[in-house]
């Protein structure tokens, strides 16, 4: 007797099962295009979020260009506020500490500290949120079914450059958490130009600020550094950027002093802004990556060549315009790079 | 006397296969100990030559004093000429980039040669660390002969893991490009750069941790 209602119950549920399935079918054969959008979005959120808003701790490696290079890092959310914590583990010790958008690194061996304020570009987010979906239109991207990363299941992403001014990507973002476990750039074969990975990785430890806002801190004994960011804009400067490459909008603008935080010459008057050769910096991203595009008074002293260099992903464009020198720097090709050099003209004398 | 000359005319047919290579590896050996042993066995080794020279070239058939004359005159010129890259000749006289001077300089003392090593070895870094150049013939033609002359200096002058790999595929209008591997000594101007832009770069839409961190190897190779 018992049979009959669970039979019945089991039918419902596989006709359920089935129906809804057809349904989604269906709807994604319709919507294919809005779904595909929609699917893009979804990701890239999930691993975003998952790195702002996880627990994690492990050994990070970086590899290319020929180089390796690995570091210790942790990353803690307490509702609002982000911490995050990096110790080299290659070359001269250095420890980077970050709590929200003010940054402390500091080099033991100089006894030299940094205080920045960097401001984070929530870009990404605000971008997809915004229902733009300008990602979907320069890249595509692909599960590619599941891997294991760190010891832990992970799913495989491609996203691939729908044109040729910017690299692609494979991802690795954990199953669980979303967390992005390991990233390879891709370059114009397909060739891997650079691969960044968790080698071991601890996800939802105990959040610990502590051991970030103590040494940011305590900087007894350390030469403090505060270099200044003015933001303001391009046409304020007297530029314009006749055309950009494809998909790439301006994000940031700011005027920086451009001797290096740190270069073992540092006085009072250098850490004034007008101590220094300003230099201008104006940011452009596509959703995915950013170019930076760097203008300064011509100096023939101190810009003795024009260079195409790179390194791993990273190029760098640096060439003479009339009386200015421009250097251009993005994980993307080196047309690119010059494409935005190219669409830069002064629109007034100053 | 018989034997003696046999061993003679099989010892100069032994030659004259050696000199068209035409000897077996056993023989060579042995022929090559012969020559080494006998005055008779290397002046007709130097007969052969002659032989074989003027029936190819009317010009080679000339008095062997004449070569010895013409060595002796090229090794006192080179003698004279300046040395521009060696470095301090201790032992060897091994030097970058002229082979014939340099042993001519082993003759010339130490202290005659002292400023040559530190600007070599200066040149030589220079050469490494300015190691991303590049040619541009429209806007500096000025520059032109002291990059290239930079360029064929680098190859010659390896230091460290610095490697030098032109790209010819990535760019067509370009004359090279320099692909930086390894712990490369990176130009101190290019890395202020490249750390401004990893700043924001750090708040990729990837994730925190990639482009952080590649912020953090950028530093690192730059202090």
């Amino acid at each position: 007797m018992l049979f009959r209602p669970l039979s019945a119950l089991a039918l419902a549920g596989a006709f359920c099962m089935v129906t809804s399935s057809a349904w989604a079918q269906a709807s994604a054969a319709a919507g294919g295009g809005d779904t595909q959008a929609r699917d893009v979005r979804a990701w890239l959120l999930r691993i975003h979020e998952a790195a702002s808003h996880r627990n994690f701790q492990g050994t990070f490696v970086v590899s290319g260009g020929g180089a390796v290079s690995s570091a210790r890092i942790a990353h803690f959310c307490e509702g609002p506020n982000q911490f995050e914590r990096s110790e080299a583990l290659d070359g001269q010790a250095r420890h980077v500490y970050r709590h929200n958008d003010v940054v402390t690194t500091l080099w033991p061996a100089s006894k030299t500290a940094t205080v920045e304020q960097r401001d984070l570009l929530a870009q990404f987010p605000a971008l997809l949120q915004a229902g733009d979906d300008r990602i979907a239109d320069f890249y595509d991207v692909r599960p590619q079914g599941a891997d294991r990363v760190a010891g832990r299941d992970v799913n495989v992403l491609l996203v691939k450059p729908r044109d040729a001014y910017r690299y692609g990507y494979r991802l690795w973002a954990d199953q669980a958490s979303g967390l992005l476990l390991r990233a390879d750039v891709l370059g114009e074969r397909n060739e891997v130009l650079e691969s960044s990975a968790f080698s071991d990785v601890t996800i939802n430890v105990k959040p610990q600020p502590d051991t970030v806002l103590l040494p940011m801190k305590k900087l007894d004994g350390y030469r403090v550094v505060r270099p200044l960011l003015t933001p303001t804009k391009l046409e304020a400067e007297g530029w314009a950027m006749r055309q950009t490459a494809p998909g790439f909008r301006q994000v940031s603008c700011v005027k920086r002093p451009m001797d290096g935080a740190a270069e073992g010459k540092v006085d009072a008057a250098a850490s004034k802004p007008e101590g220094r050769p300003q230099v201008l910096q104006t940011i452009f991203s596509d959703g995915l990556t950013y170019v930076s595009l760097f203008i300064e008074p011509f100096d023939p002293q101190r810009h003795t060549r024009s260079m195409l260099a790179s390194v791993g992903p990273t190029q760098t464009l640096m060439q003479q315009q009339g009386d200015w020198w421009v250097t251009v720097v993005g994980d993307v090709p080196p047309a690119t790079l010059r494409m935005f050099a190219k669409g830069l003209e002064r629109s007034k004398k100053q | 006397m018989l034997d003696e000359s046999e061993a003679n005319v099989a010892a100069r047919e032994r030659l004259s296969a050696l000199l068209d290579g035409e000897l077996e590896q056993r023989a060579v050996t042995q022929a090559c100990a012969h020559w080494r042993d006998s005055a008779e066995s290397r002046s007709t080794w130097h007969a052969y030559h002659l032989i074989g020279d003027v029936l190819r070239s009317d010009d080679l058939a000339r008095h062997p004093a004449r070569d010895t004359a013409f060595l002796d005159a090229l090794r006192a010129k080179l003698a004279d000429e300046p040395v521009v890259l060696a470095p301090k000749p201790l032992e060897t006289p091994a030097s970058i980039g002229l082979p014939a001077a340099g042993r001519a300089v082993a003759g010339g003392g130490p202290r005659r040669w002292g400023w040559i090593a530190p600007s070599a070895v200066a040149a030589g870094f220079v050469a490494v660390a300015g190691v991303l150049t590049l040619t541009r013939p429209g806007l500096l033609p000025e520059r032109s002969e002291a990059t290239s002359a930079a360029q064929a200096a680098a190859p010659a002058s390896f230091a460290g893991a610095a490697t030098l790999v032109t790209n010819p595929a990535a760019l067509a209008p370009e004359p090279q490009t320099f692909v930086a591997t390894g712990q490369v000594i990176r130009d101190a101007r290019l890395d202020r750069y490249l750390n401004a832009h990893k700043q924001f770069a750090g708040s990729s839409a990837l994730g925190v941790p990639s482009a952080y961190l590649r912020n953090a190897t950028a530093e690192v190779s730059g202090r």
